[in-house]
């Protein structure tokens, strides 16, 4: 017995010294579905003598820049939203990245220099089809019409997508939504449209929580990030449809965070996780759309490339970057937000509270 | 000097003369009582050191720094240091000169990127558009070779040329700034540093701190109707059954705060198990289900149960030691039992209460995560607003304002408590 316990002691030393002979990278992601696409696309596949160790986080540069300010910087490789990663790299707390490899192969070109490419996502409205089930909505403007399409709707917490979408809804075309934003008028006319539904709203803050409030009938159609609702339809076979019309695309991005403590096998990682193949593995399980021009051609030809038991299924259809729906969509403009974003938060939030 | 005999023998005793008393080994008492003393304070200093260096690092040092940060506005000085030398002589009439022009043009330009970048930050809480336009100006800049400079600063970008930019830079020039506290109450100053009341559809501070006294309040309220008579119940009931229902009142305190808030929130949705109930019993139409979650409601209902083990266990301490003898004599003397409970068991518990209001109230002033959880569109409260900025928008400034708003007005409280009830009327136990 005691033997047996002393062996399994050394045994213990020995994992504890293999272990910490490489420093694990610590990558920091939004959880959930997404962070599982990431895991089994390029985490699993990683192959270099460090491990990785995943957390999750709520967005923010917040937990970023008090980590480098303090000098104990814990994370190393961050999944970012494309105004994060401007304001992030202005002020230096992210590492610049040699972006050679990819430059020429994305859909939008980088929004600063410290990124490599990950998804399209969007915020996209979406419906229980057994909510509606006579005459079903299909624009935006029926997501702002609580008479003829009555029932409570779930919107996220923070102002970015509303705006635009309320915009949409309003009659704006896709591609003027930032032209009309700039002026002081067209903010008012958004507000002025949100108002419509102000009494009618359930607030989310967390990406699951969406789909919680439609499953359970609390509300009635809700804004999710789109590869949410794919999952759901995808791997839990929920009845969900979408509605893309005024869907807002967003960039993410990963970055490594400066004076890390192995920023040379983060940035590794980073170029690693940023390949075409990685890039297009990862809609696999989950239907974002890639940055990279050629992950999408792997995807068409690999068609049907979602995994499922029982039998893969075309991924195309769930996702936000087809032509079809690129037609309908507003792809958010983070310089705008990078600029203007304290403001109109702070009115959203007086929108919210009053 | 009175020092027992039994301690030094008799000789200090007898001997009143006027030699300074002498320990055995012929050192003065007073310096060997000195020395004995001395050991005694460094053995009681290292033995408190841990905690007062626990205490410094992890309490004061940051509280001072939040109370640095609210008022801190020096950084963009070193970044613009000779620009804002030669603008403090601008008479702001029409637009600066060349040579103001020129200055920024060349800090700009040779700036730093990064510092570049983090003034823009502070830049755009004074006028937003600040960020693009330095950023676009950077980036421009590097093609200009030669003056005049300021006509081909505007022709990069008009902004350049507008008055409100260049006029919002004078509430940056002082090294400390009210700013951030103006804001924390819905004022600011306009760009002539004014202090002017924020655009009315930006006022969001005054409304959530009255929400939040008033959210806090409530609670408190509620903990006490709530939690009185569990305490007393404690109390008075023989160990065996009040050890029983202890544990009820502890365990959801042992409880994860996740766990129990999102049970909450199964339990009070629409759809949830309380309106399940109420509809199955036909006590409501399945139309009219009550709105008890996302909502202010739901913030008061969570934080109640949350907060109601910091009111029980104080009262239930002190109504512990309260003898039932007092209760008795007053019945016994031919008061009834409401005038007996108020004259004489309410009066003996007020530590109890003034102790649980006071965890209560304090804790609650400052939650965040329940009121995020639950709050929904008006349940949201100050801690909710300090979390947002110091998360998303970067605007540490504000936060750290709002946070020092919030140590103020507990001070007061606490101050007026004292001066009102005593603070030596707080009774934990």
């Amino acid at each position: 017995m005691f033997k047996l316990i002393k062996a399994a002691f050394l045994g213990l030393i020995a994992m504890a010294f293999t272990a910490s002979s490489y420093a694990d990278i610590t990558f920091v992601s939004w959880g959930g579905a997404y962070t599982n696409s990431q895991q089994k696309a390029y985490i699993d596949t990683w192959s270099k003598g460090s491990g990785v160790t995943v957390e999750s986080y709520n967005g923010g540069l917040g937990e970023i820049k008090a980590q480098v300010e303090a000098g104990n910087v814990t994370w190393d490789v961050v999944d970012v939203l494309p105004d994060q990663a401007i304001t992030g790299c202005d002020e230096g707390l992210f590492e610049k990245v040699d972006q050679s490899e990819f430059l020429n192969d994305l859909v939008v070109p980088p929004v600063s220099e410290c990124v490599v490419p990950q998804i399209f996502w969007a915020y996209t409205v979406f419906y229980d089809k057994a909510a509606f089930p006579g005459k079903k909505p299909k624009r935006m403007k029926d997501f702002f019409d609580v008479k003829k399409f009555p029932g409570k709707r779930g919107i996220h917490t923070w102002a970015n997508a509303l705006i635009e979408m309320a915009l949409v809804a309003d009659g704006v075309k896709p591609k003027k939504v930032y032209d009309v934003m700039s002026t002081p008028e067209g903010i008012d006319r958004a507000f002025a449209k949100l108002d419509t539904i102000k009494d009618h709203v359930v607030f989310w803050s967390a990406g699951s929580k969406p789909l919680e409030l439609v499953s359970s009938g609390e509300v009635v159609m809700a804004i999710a990030y789109n590869g949410r609702i794919g999952a759901a339809i995808l791997s839990e076979g929920k009845d969900f449809e979408y509605i893309w019309d005024g869907t807002v695309l967003e960039q993410e991005y990963l970055v490594a965070i400066k004076g890390g403590k192995n920023t040379a096998e983060a940035l590794e990682f980073m170029a690693h996780a940023s390949s075409a193949a990685s890039n297009a593995e990862q809609a696999k399980y989950i239907p974002y759309g890639p940055m990279r021009k050629s992950s999408i051609n792997i995807i068409k030809k690999g068609e049907p490339w979602f995994i499922k038991e029982g039998g893969n299924i075309d991924i195309l259809p769930h996702m936000p970057t087809t032509p079809k729906v690129l037609k309908k969509a507003v792809i958010a403009d983070p310089y705008w937000w990078a600029d203007n974003g304290a403001e109109v938060s702070e009115r959203f939030g007086a929108w919210k509270g009053n | 000097m009175q020092i027992s005999p039994f301690l030094f023998g008799d000789k200090i005793m007898n001997e009143r003369t006027a030699d300074p008393i002498l320990t055995t080994e012929g050192i003065p008492l007073k310096v060997s009582l000195q020395k004995a003393e001395r050991r005694n304070k460094i053995r009681a200093t290292l033995l408190v050191a841990p905690l007062l260096f626990f205490i410094l690092i992890t309490f004061l040092i940051p509280i001072g720094d939040m109370l640095l940060r609210s008022v801190d506005d020096s950084y963009i000085n070193t970044v613009f240091p000779k620009t804002f030398e030669k603008y403090k002589k601008w008479d702001r009439q029409g637009l600066p000169s060349e040579e103001l022009y020129k200055t920024m043009f060349f800090e700009v330009k040779e700036g730093s990127g990064y510092s570049i970048g983090k003034a823009t930050t502070r830049m755009n809480y004074a006028k937003s558009g600040w960020k693009s336009l330095l950023k676009k100006s950077k980036r421009k800049f590097k093609k200009i070779e030669e003056g005049p400079y300021k006509e081909q600063m505007i022709a990069i970008d008009k902004r350049w040329g507008d008055m409100e930019y260049w006029k919002a830079l004078g509430v940056m020039v002082d090294p400390t700034t009210a700013g951030y506290y103006l804001n924390a109450v819905d004022l600011k100053y306009n760009v002539d540093k004014e202090i002017v009341q924020q655009k009315e559809n930006r006022r969001i501070y005054n409304h959530t701190w009255v929400k939040t006294f008033k959210v806090s309040l409530l609670v408190m309220f509620f903990c006490l109707i709530l939690g009185y008579p569990i305490s007393y119940l404690l109390s008075t009931l023989p160990l065996k059954y009040s050890n029983l229902l202890m544990i009820c009142v502890l365990l959801p305190f042992w409880t994860s705060l996740l766990v129990r808030t999102v049970a909450w929130m199964v339990m009070l949705q629409q759809k949830g198990v309380f309106n399940n109930l109420l509809v199955m019993a036909n006590v409501i139409a399945d139309e009219n289900r009550f709105k008890l979650m996302y909502n202010e409601t739901a913030t008061i209902i969570v934080m109640t149960q949350i907060l109601l083990p910091f009111m029980v266990l104080p009262l239930y301490s002190v109504m512990r030691t309260i003898s039932p003898n007092y209760m008795r004599a007053a019945l016994n003397l031919g008061a009834s039992p409401l005038h007996a409970f108020w004259k004489i068991y309410m009066p003996n518990s007020v530590p109890g209460i003034s102790a649980g209001c006071m965890l209560v109230f304090i804790l609650a002033i400052g939650y965040y995560i329940t009121p995020e959880l639950v709050g929904g569109k008006d349940g949201q409260m100050i801690g909710n607003w300090i979390a947002y900025h110091l998360k998303t928008t970067l605007n540490w400034g504000l936060s750290a304002a709002l946070g020092a708003i919030l140590l103020g007005v507990l001070t007061v409280l606490y101050w007026v408590y004292n001066k009102l009830v005593g603070i030596e009327n707080i009774k934990l136990g």
